[in-house]
């Protein structure tokens, strides 16, 4: 699973919040997040929310896409900003797929759809919405639906990086799916912190330190992984 | 003194007794130590059940819940249940119920009930309408500890509407780790499920809440319903006990009245006894609840009393045998020990011919050879003394069979008397030799029996003379005065035989006495081969003198004695008469003494002072 960090939309508009504040000389903030063994975490959700200014208005962006592929979601984590679609391609040869969420931010179904269709959801209430497949009981995915533009998903080495931030306070939460009940309460259980942006001047690493349970993914039937009998 | 047989029928009434005492202790030994062995392995046998039903009810529990929860598992992820969530507006929880209704049918649950993930746990759906808020707190409990702990599975004992149940949650995922809702299944601890655990174990359930103390609560049980309740209370009873122990529960039958309960008189009642064990189980969020394990103890001990009759029969065949055994030794004993008795009475009546039978090898063997042995020595004794008694005197065979015949001898007074028969050397040339030997015995006999009868001892015969001894070998104080009467006795005696031989046509005999007493040698003399018992000394010789002065015919007497004699008299009463004699009972006599005058003896220096003895007139 390679890191992708959604980056281009929230830096055209940092950029244009840049010149509204009639300021270019925006900042990069780093983020290293490591767990309680100081080992790198992957698929972690870092958000940036400013407190001293209003949050700009959503505005739609192009859809992501989280395919399956091999009875995997592709990818297993998914930042986006509310009221933003993603498109649910089935990249299988011959398996159809009934993926839906129980989330309240976004309870949904889309029953029994062959391989080569895709289906389009709007997530339009922030929080964290659970994907699964109701035949295969292993497929997981987390959608993680924020209120901000800022925001970024670790890469295999615990790092993320988010650009074109304007000095000033601001509020930084980390949410992964390893979290404690990270799955039923969402959102709630990030891990927050304020810190003060200085103009013209570098950003030191905001480092966090998760405490994440174990890995309780149901592990995938034998078979389907090309196994087979023995 | 009780007779022989009596002590033999003892002896062997002691060897029975003694036999069967053995035996009975080392039976009743073995029987009381099988016994209590027979039994203590029963109450283990009976124990270890008991434990293996625990076991058992664990497992069945165990398996009850895995399948529910399998269950569960597959209607949580099954799409039916699933899409009721998966909408946005509020699901159709009435069809809910209707579903979860039809699952219980599949599932064999008797409730299924369907909890929110929300702080209240609200409940959402419902298999039974009886279901209310209130009674959905173990549900609610178990769900909270499911979240807790993060278990896909959690489960627990407690009352659902009174009934007691197990209960199983499960918490529906969608997908895993997202929980959707709750699960709740339970099935039911009741008769069914004991009578079920009875037919695997073959043991007694009861399940007994001891809430109340007061009133112990059977919640279900395999017992008829008096026995069920006095193990509740004996549950309530014993809280702690762990380890197996007996119990008397009345034995009645099932369709006994129940009138009949907890506090009856079990003494009076028939009961059964059982092996108790008390299992506590947890129960959620309340106090534990009571499983009474229990297996009567009477089968356990059947091949127990099998055994025990069986040691019985063999103790009785063995009390038999060694009675047999018994008497049979001591008839082996007492019999040849009879005979020996038998034996000692022939000797005691001198009867040494007899001998026993030398049959056995044994102890009894050896005595009876040491008795045929001694009956053989004293066989021959008697014969020896016998023959001595006829060759010698009695008093000196007694006195040699006392002393031995030792050659030496001691110093002491002794009166002798020799009387001879006058011509005597004439008699024998006129008669033939035959004639005059029976003639000799004849005299001989009648003067011996006189002397013996005054307890004169026969030294020797010399041919037709006499030589007999007073005062020896055992001393008399009367000796002086019995060796007077033996000669007044012997003259008498001959007088007789002359009649006889008038009679007979023969001639008459004549004889002449000599008598003295002096301080001789007596004892055994002669050779070590052969000796006699006798007495030498001066007297001795004097005494055969005084015999030879009677053919003196102005003596005008057959007997004559010395002075030393007459001194050694005891009646001396009136000077030369004895008026009274008596010895051996014969009758009084007077004897008259008459002084002769002093001669010189043959042989002596000094002239000797002789009397005649003469009956008084």
């Amino acid at each position: 699973m390679l890191p992708r960090p959604h980056l281009g939309g929230a830096a055209i508009i940092s950029f244009l919040l840049a010149l509204a504040f009639g300021r270019l000389g925006a900042a990069d903030v780093m983020f290293k997040i490591t767990d309680v063994k100081n080992a790198p975490v992957v698929d972690a959700v870092v958000a940036l929310y400013p407190l001293d200014a209003p949050l700009p208005p959503a505005t739609p962006t192009a859809p992501v896409e989280i395919e399956q592929r091999n009875t995997e979601f592709n990818p297993f984590v998914t930042a986006l900003r509310v009221g933003s679609a993603a498109q649910l391609p089935n990249h299988e040869s011959r398996i159809e797929h009934h993926v839906y969420s129980s989330s309240p931010a976004k309870p949904f179904e889309f029953p029994l759809y062959k391989p080569g269709k895709s289906e389009t959801v709007v997530f339009d209430k922030p929080g964290v919405v659970v994907l699964g497949c109701n035949i295969h009981d292993w497929m997981l995915a987390y959608v993680v639906v924020l209120e901000t533009p800022w925001f970024a998903t670790t890469a295999a080495d615990g790092t993320a990086k988010i650009a074109g931030l304007a000095p000033g306070r601001w509020r930084a939460e980390v949410w992964h799916p390893r979290l404690k009940d990270a799955a039923n309460a969402g959102l709630a259980v990030a891990e927050k912190r304020e810190f003060t942006l200085a103009a013209d001047a570098v950003a030191p690493v905001q480092t966090f330190n998760l405490k994440l349970e174990p890995d309780r993914r149901i592990r995938r039937s034998p078979t389907l992984r090309g196994a087979g009998y023995k | 003194m009780p007779s022989p047989r009596f002590q033999f029928h003892r002896f062997g009434t002691r060897l029975l007794a003694l036999l069967l005492g053995l035996l009975f202790v080392v039976l009743a030994t073995t029987y009381a130590l099988v016994a209590r062995a027979s039994r203590a392995n029963a109450q283990d046998h009976a124990a270890q059940n008991l434990a293996v039903a625990a076991g058992i009810f664990d497992r069945t529990v165990q398996q009850r819940i895995e399948f529910l929860a399998a269950s569960a598992s597959l209607m949580t992820g099954d799409f039916t249940i699933k899409r009721f969530f998966l909408q946005a507006e509020r699901p159709d929880f009435d069809t809910l119920s209707s579903t979860l209704e039809s699952y219980t049918e599949r599932v064999d649950s008797t409730v299924i009930v369907l909890l929110a993930h929300d702080e209240a746990r609200t409940l959402l759906a419902n298999s039974d309408q009886a279901m209310n808020h209130e009674n959905l707190e173990p549900f609610r409990y178990l769900s909270r500890l499911a979240a807790e702990r993060d278990e896909p599975v959690v489960h627990g004992f407690s009352y659902l509407n009174g009934q007691l149940s197990v209960l199983v949650v499960v918490p529906l995922y969608a997908p895993r780790p997202k929980i959707a809702a709750w699960f709740g299944l339970t099935f039911p601890i009741d008769r069914a499920f004991a009578e079920d655990l009875k037919r695997t174990t073959r043991i007694e359930v009861t399940f007994v809440s001891t809430d109340d103390p007061a009133q112990p609560r059977v919640l279900a049980t395999t017992l008829p319903e008096a026995a069920a309740a006095h193990s509740a209370i004996a549950a309530r009873q014993s809280l702690g006990q762990t380890a197996p122990f007996l119990l008397d529960l009345p034995a009645l039958s099932p369709d006994s009245p129940a009138t009949a309960l907890a506090n009856a008189d079990l003494s009076a009642a028939a009961t059964e006894r059982y092996v108790t064990l008390f299992k506590r189980q947890p129960m959620l969020g309340e106090n534990a609840m009571t499983i009474v394990l229990q297996r009567p103890l009477r089968p356990e001990l059947a091949a127990a009393r099998e055994l025990q009759k069986h040691l019985l029969w063999i103790s009785l065949a063995a009390f038999a045998l060694a009675t047999v055994f018994a008497f049979w030794i001591s008839r082996g004993v007492s019999r040849p020990v009879l005979q020996l008795a038998a034996h000692t009475h022939h000797i005691a009546a001198g009867d040494y011919a007899r001998r026993i039978e030398e049959t056995r090898a044994d102890e009894l063997g050896q005595l009876a050879r040491a008795f045929n042995r001694m009956s053989a020595g004293l066989a021959e004794r008697d014969r020896i003394r016998d023959l001595l008694d006829k060759n010698v005197s009695p008093e000196v065979a007694a006195q040699l069979l006392r002393d031995g015949a030792t050659l030496g001898g001691e110093e002491r007074e002794v009166t002798i008397l020799f009387a001879d028969l006058r011509g005597f050397t004439t008699l024998s040339e006129k008669f033939a030799p035959r004639d005059v030997l029976n003639l000799l015995n004849r005299y001989l006999d009648r003067m011996s029996a006189e002397i013996e009868k005054n307890g004169g001892v026969i030294d020797k015969f010399i041919g037709d003379a006499i030589m007999a001894l007073f005062g020896a070998p055992v001393a008399q104080g009367d000796a002086a005065d019995r060796a007077l009467a033996a000669a007044l006795a012997m003259e008498r005696a001959l007088a007789e035989l002359n009649r006889e031989l008038a009679a007979e046509g023969k001639m008459p005999l004549a004889l002449g006495i000599g008598i003295n007493t002096a301080r001789v040698v007596a004892g055994n003399i002669g050779s070590h081969r052969r000796l006699n018992y006798s007495v030498i000394g001066d007297g001795v010789n004097v005494a055969a003198r005084l015999q030879a002065l009677t053919r003196t015919p102005e003596y005008r007497t057959n007997i004559i004695t010395s002075a030393a004699t007459v001194a050694a008299l005891r009646q001396k009463s009136a000077p030369g008469i004895l008026p009274v004699f008596s010895a051996h009972g014969q009758e009084a006599r007077a004897t008259s003494i008459r002084p002769l005058g002093s001669v010189h003896v043959k042989g002596r220096a000094e002239p000797v002072e002789i009397f005649a003895v003469e009956p008084a007139v």
